[in-house]
């Protein structure tokens, strides 16, 4: 018999209902030598971004004339699953996520104001537990408004899956395993843009859309969160400081 | 007790000093001619403005649909018809006239590369630099050559920006008596949004002996007075004929005394800067004060009794005062 | 609205992994209470009229889930935990008490006391798993009697008596199932109520009455820990037990563990493991291993060894495992079999037993409660003993038994009556049987399926007609070959079936190239040379030379096995033949590789089911894929979930074999009703050779069974019948049996007379006996 992942009554193992999100849990500045830098944690899901830049291009000759040149590593702690297991760094998996992030910030980010520099994004995964992916976006996104790039519009991802003929949001590992498809999705919610989808299994279309939407309102939701926790953050800083009139 | 990571610092707080560190923070939060919550915006959240077209749209915004967004998190700061967007946590924005301190990165054909926390190096050219023998002397090739005779690599400058370009790229001038080569003393790096612009950079604080650079850049140089020091050959040299500058090169030896001013100034400013503070000569010197009248040595400056005591004096001062500057 | 609590948890997969996981609380989980005030009632079925509001704990749910079943047990509260326990329990009495919880008929409720913030308990240092779930359960009981605190009083129902000590002195009311049922005044419950073992129990047990025998049987399992680390050290072997179903005290389990198949023989060695239970199972010493043929009970047991004259088995599968060549088969050359005994059940795979009382004398006295044994028609189910009230109205019926338990010092398990389900011999009462045996469901169908059908009497619609799916074909003349009575039109009905095929297949073809990885079809896999061992064997015997390298060398060889002057010769090879194979099954198309979608059976490279949407569920399926190929529908959802398509061709397998089952066991009750006043001679074929006789086959009505050509054993002394079987050679290689003398030979495929009859060796289980006509 297939996994329950939803009883009867509607509560997913975990307790969530289907279209429900984890605890969400944002923090920035947390590195102090990077120019920004969040951690950001869906659930047992944690990660931490750093941002160094915009600085000058390291190997010139990738130097860009016109645009930023936007670099993204990303990296999985050995203790950040189960088990304890070294991981190669840039093993596929990773390269691919590097790339992900990578693309879906380069969306929002303002490039063409920053010529001939280079920004450095890092994302390390401290503990994951599904949605790895979307919490690295968020972290990054997060991370890069605090190093105060101008970004065209917040980045916020989520996961949503299909088990047990139900569209679930923002999957945990159990969910995850669970053999059904998961469908990342990063957007510009302001803008209402997609900067990134991806689904590993198929899924017909009808389904799909419904899916779709679920975590284009996950996604939603979770940038509302972001951009409380940055309001704050801007509103801490601000007051410490007091106005400064020039 | 709990440990907090404050910007740089790293405390442990008990949990009374934790509620008083609560407690200034709510102070100030609601202290008097603080910005208003309307002043603050959020990427891509809209900024009012009467009429779209007739607003200069400054750094940090962007026009969408015809609606002006933001496109930092920060405050909007409106002169005139210019309308801007101030993050407050960024790299430092280059302005022409600023005063900064910057490290040299390379040393290239007629030019060096200088790290001011800006986005890219920005430039120093040779020509933009004060040699031996007058201003207005004609480079020559020995000038090239000779370059790292007067800034090598990693070398500390006090400079001004000259100009900037619509490339992005700076260019520095030290051509002036005050700028050039930094010795016998400290940097302490700063968020540049705590700097104060001011009309006057250079302090010279008398009872200590100690002299300051606060760079507008973020990057603090505290060094000793330079009428204390038993020779004064500093300027003289550079300015002097004999073209040897080569007394650049080693520190000369300080007192005691103004080693330990330079410390409690540098911690000064490194609590006032893991407090989010504003960072001026005023600020500096009453948290130096404060740490003598109170008695509270070098080292202990960076812990976590002092921190919560400058943020309550801090709190305190403005709630009182109807601090606005 | 969120909260979250983490909490930790050990599981073991090869090595301890420490698993984190989230744990939300919420508050707003509804009562399920219709007169609640406050909670949300969408779902809520508890009334505020029943006299009390029932919470039971996992035993309870477990052990009596017959009594819940019952229409007088109503207004239940059934907590998250304990449906979580019974899950990992037995899976059967979960699905049976998830179905009550969503039969809007009944009134039961299921609260998720464990994600609702305040009945939900964390687990305290040192404390079991166990002591915790019982907090939990005393703790949601709490919650309710503060919760609806105007409406009927919440009664906690459970057996254990530390629990209820300790909710009793928490202030909840509480109560055991025996006294609960007695205070209902329904005498008529008090079978459902589950045996449980204690020592009063025991001493009832009538073999153990005397307190000088009172002895434990069974060794005791050991504890879980034990087994788990002696799986790792490849000590034990974790395996499904499977017991043969004409040798009830032989069982064989399968383990990946070890590549052969470990017998287990008696009673004590299968260990109070069922038929169907995951079992550890430790393997007895090589002296100890049996050779395979000469082995004999070793325990004195009333169950007797034996085969059944029973339908001729149609393949491998409806085979009895005996009738199979297996290594150590008699005459083989291989020695003895890996033995093993069962040291700890791992998954208990208990459910209810058709079957009937054993006669027993009624009891004097009135209304009291009596033990009776249980005879399971199954024969693999050990013998239940019951407590019922009841006795004289079981006595000639078939009822249904569920087990509770088994204690090392009772020779049967203990269980509940659970229904009858009508008169012994009854025609449709043992029809009724068969079909509870194999698991088929003939309950009419739900109100919710009868609402898919158009209302009747249904005619020809305007919609219908404008149905871009649907084609008019009124004004083709079309009639059916195959009306009741026609079926002589033989040459009609062959041209049906080989359209027939051709349509199967070309939709198989069509499917499978739009849906590569989803196609259901359907495959006969290729027999291996080991299954057709037996077949040439006993070909060779007649001097048949057979060619199997494929499926066609296979069928011409077999057109060419002509006896001489014997015109059944061939059919009977041909009988033999399909026997050696396997069934067809149902598969995905994503699940194999292409060379293995052969249908042997039919020498197709590709095959499904299509032209009977109206029998099989497979074929409605097929359609379905089809609509979806030709673009007419969309594809449903369950072709693009794996899993579920595997549980779907799965099941399909599942009730097609159990149709076909009941189908040969019903045909099996027929026959022996047929014979039951009316003893037959008629010709037979031997089919087999056993040592002490043959097997026959009788052509005249499809049966097949032992002809023992010496006494039983049993009938006789030891001496006697050892002299006897020796009267007698068995050849192996020419499958002939013959006495020492030679006066008397029997040759594989010989044509022998027998006579049929039917007896009662037992009561209540009449078979059908054939003996040889000198």
């Amino acid at each position: 018999m297939a996994l329950e992942f939803i009883s009867p009554e509607g509560l997913r193992l975990d307790g969530r209902r289907p279209a429900e999100i984890r605890q969400l849990r944002a923090n920035l500045g947390v590195i102090d030598k990077a120019d920004g830098s969040a951690t950001f944690e869906m659930g047992n899901t944690k990660v931490i971004a750093a941002v160094y830049g915009p600085h000058e291009v390291q190997n010139r000759s990738q130097q860009l004339l016109d645009q930023a040149l936007v670099k993204c590593e990303y990296s999985m702690a050995n203790f950040s699953t189960g088990d304890r297991r070294r991981k190669q760094k840039g093993d596929r998996r990773s390269v691919e996520i590097s790339l992900v992030i990578r693309q879906s910030m380069e969306a929002a980010i303002m490039t063409h104001l920053l010529p001939r520099t280079q920004i450095d994004i890092f994302v390390h995964v401290l503990q994951a537990d599904g949605g790895t992916r979307s919490a690295c976006i968020n972290a990054a996104s997060l991370a890069l408004a605090d190093a105060g790039i101008p970004m065209r519009d917040i980045v916020a991802s989520c996961a949503s899956g299909y088990l047990n003929n139900t569209p679930l949001l923002d999957l945990n590992y159990l969910e995850d395993s669970g053999g059904g498809p998961d469908v990342t999705i990063a957007l510009l919610p302001k803008l209402d843009k997609i900067t990134l989808l991806q689904m590993d299994a198929k899924l017909p279309l009808e389904m799909f859309e419904k899916v779709f939407e679920l975590g284009n309102k996950g996604c939603v939701a979770i940038a509302n969160y972001m951009r409380n926790v940055l309001l704050e953050n801007t509103k801490d800083l601000a007051f410490a400081r007091g106005v400064v009139k020039v | 007790m709990e440990d907090v990571s404050s910007r740089g610092l790293h405390f442990q707080l008990s949990d009374s000093q934790r509620n008083r560190l609560r407690k200034s923070r709510e102070l100030l939060r609601e202290a008097p001619g603080n910005y208003h919550p309307s002043a603050f915006v959020n990427i891509a959240d809209p900024i009012h403005v009467e009429n779209e077209a007739t607003v200069l749209k400054g750094h940090g915004t962007q026009v969408l649909d015809g609606q002006l967004l933001a496109t930092l998190s920060g405050v909007v700061e409106r002169v005139d018809q210019l309308v801007t967007v101030k993050p407050l946590r960024c790299r430092y924005n280059a302005e022409t006239g600023d005063v900064v301190v910057g490290r040299i990165t390379e040393v290239g054909t007629k030019r060096w590369k200088v790290d001011i926390n800006f986005r890219q190096d920005v430039h120093l050219m040779l020509s933009a630099v004060n040699l031996p023998g007058g201003i207005q002397r004609r480079r020559t090739v020995i000038d090239e050559l000779n370059m790292r005779s007067l800034f090598e690599e990693n070398d500390l400058i006090s400079a001004e920006v000259q100009s900037v370009h619509s490339d992005g790229s700076v260019h520095l001038h030290t051509r002036s008596l005050k700028y050039g080569k930094l010795t016998n003393g400290q940097l302490v790096k700063v968020p540049p949004y705590l700097v104060k612009r001011l009309k006057q950079h250079f302090h010279n604080l008398k009872s200590c002996a100690v002299d300051m650079i606060i760079g507008c850049n973020g990057y603090i140089w505290i060094c000793a007075a330079v009428d204390s020091l038993p020779s004064n050959p500093e300027i003289e040299k550079i300015t002097g004929d004999s073209g040897a500058p080569e007394m650049d090169s080693c520190n000369e030896s300080i007192s005691l005394k103004v080693r330990e001013n330079i410390c409690r100034l540098a911690n000064s400013i490194r609590v006032l800067s893991a407090l989010g503070f504003l960072i001026y000569p005023d600020t500096i010197i009453d948290t130096f004060d404060a740490s003598i009248s109170k008695g509270v040595a070098i080292k202990d400056m960076l812990g976590a009794e002092f921190l919560v005591m400058i943020a309550e004096r801090e709190a305190s001062r403005r709630t009182k005062n109807n601090y606005m500057l | 609205m969120l909260q979250s609590k983490a909490f930790m948890k050990k599981t073991r997969r090869g090595q301890v992994v420490k698993v984190v996981r989230e744990h939300y609380l919420r508050d707003d989980i509804s009562c399920g209470a219709i007169f609640c005030q406050s909670c949300e009632k969408e779902s809520a079925c508890l009334s505020s009229s029943a006299p009390n509001i029932l919470i039971v704990d996992t035993n309870v749910t477990l052990h009596h889930i017959d009594l819940l079943e019952n229409n007088a047990i109503d207004d239940v509260v059934i907590l998250s935990v304990v449906l979580e326990e019974v899950k990992n329990r037995n899976l059967s009495v979960y699905n049976r008490i998830r179905a009550l919880c969503s039969n809007p008929m009944r009134r039961f409720f299921v609260f998720a006391n464990e994600h609702h913030k305040d009945t939900f308990v964390k687990t305290m240092p040192g404390e079991s798993p166990n002591d915790r779930n019982d907090r939990a359960i005393r703790s949601a009981s709490l919650w309710y009697q503060k919760h609806l605190g105007q409406g009927p009083p919440i009664l906690l129902l459970t057996n254990d008596i530390e629990n209820k000590r300790k909710a009793l002195q928490e202030g909840i009311c509480t109560e055991t199932v025996q006294s609960y049922v007695e205070s209902l005044g329904r005498p008529e419950l008090f079978d459902l109520v589950a045996q449980v073992c204690d020592s009063s129990l025991a001493e009832m047990d009538i073999e153990d009455s005397r307190p000088s025998k009172k002895k434990l049987i069974y060794p005791e399992h050991r504890p879980m820990s034990e087994i788990t680390s002696g799986l790792q050290q490849r000590i034990f072997h974790q395996g499904k037990l499977r017991v043969n179903r004409y040798n009830p005290i032989e069982a064989y389990v399968n383990s990946e563990s070890i590549d052969e198949e470990i017998i287990i023989y008696g009673r004590i060695n299968m260990n109070r493991a069922f038929e169907g239970d995951v079992v550890a199972v430790e393997l007895l010493p090589e002296d100890q291993w049996k050779e395979g043929n000469t082995l004999k009970l070793i325990e004195d047991e009333e169950d007797e060894v034996e085969e059944k004259v029973g339908l001729a088995p149609d393949s491998v599968d409806a085979a009895p495992t005996s009738l199979q060549a297996k290594p150590g088969d008699f005459g083989s050359k291989i020695g003895s079999r890996t033995c093993g005994r069962v040291v700890g059940i791992i998954k208990r795979n208990w459910h209810s037993y058709c079957g009937s009382l054993e006669p027993m004398p009624m009891p004097a006295g009135v209304g009291g409660a009596v033990n009776a044994l249980f005879v399971a028609s199954d024969r693999r189910i050990p013998k239940i003993r019951i407590q019922t009230r009841q006795l004289g109205n079981l006595l000639d019926k078939r009822i249904l038994v569920a087990v509770d338990s088994w204690d090392i010092s009772l020779r049967y398990p203990l269980g509940h009556y659970v229904k009858t389900i009508g008169d012994i011999g009854d025609r449709a009462t043992e029809s009724e049987v068969l079909m509870i045996e194999n698991d088929i469901n003939n309950r009419p169908f739900s109100e919710q399926v009868l609402a898919c059908l158009p209302p009747l009497p249904w005619s020809v619609s305007q919609d219908d007609l404008k149905c871009n799916y649907r084609e008019d074909i009124r004004h083709i003349r079309v009639f059916s070959v195959d009306p009741p009575g026609m079926y002589q039109i033989r040459e009609a009905n062959q041209m049906i079936e080989e359209f027939m095929l051709a349509a199967n297949i070309s939709v198989a073809e069509k499917i499978l190239k739009h849906y590569p990885l989803c196609a259901l079809l359907r495959r006969h896999p290729i027999p291996t040379p080991k299954m057709l061992e037996p077949l040439i064997r006993t070909a060779a015997a007649v001097g048949v030379k057979l060619d199997i390298t494929s499926s066609k060398s296979l069928a011409d060889s077999l057109d060419n096995a002509l006896g001489n002057n014997d015109p059944y010769f061939n059919k009977l090879i041909r009988i033999l033949a399909t026997r050696c194979m396997t069934q067809a099954v149902y598969f995905s198309s994503g699940e194999l590789t292409p060379p293995e979608y052969y249908h042997y059976g039919l020498a197709a490279a590709l095959y499904t089911h299509f032209t009977s949407p109206i029998r099989r569920y497979a074929d409605v399926i097929v359609h379905r894929l089809l609509a979806a190929a030709l673009g007419l529908f969309k594809l449903p959802a369950v072709f693009h979930d794996k899993v579920q398509l595997n549980s779907l061709a799965d099941n399909l397998n599942f009730r097609h074999r159990n149709a076909q089952m009941a189908s040969r066991a019903s045909v099996e009750l027929h026959t022996l009703i047929y014979f039951r006043n009316r003893p037959t001679d008629a010709e037979a074929r031997i089919v087999k050779i056993r040592s002490n006789g043959f097997i026959v086959f009788v052509p005249k009505f499809g049966i097949e069974g032992p002809v023992y050509l010496t006494p039983k054993a049993k009938d006789n002394n030891g001496e006697e019948s050892c002299k006897n079987s020796a009267d007698w050679i068995v050849d192996e290689e020419q499958q002939r049996i013959s006495t020492r003398d030679g006066k008397r030979v029997y040759m594989v495929l010989d044509v022998v007379h027998v006579h049929i009859e039917v007896i009662e060796p037992q009561p209540n289980r009449s078979k059908l006996v054939l003996t040889l006509l000198k």
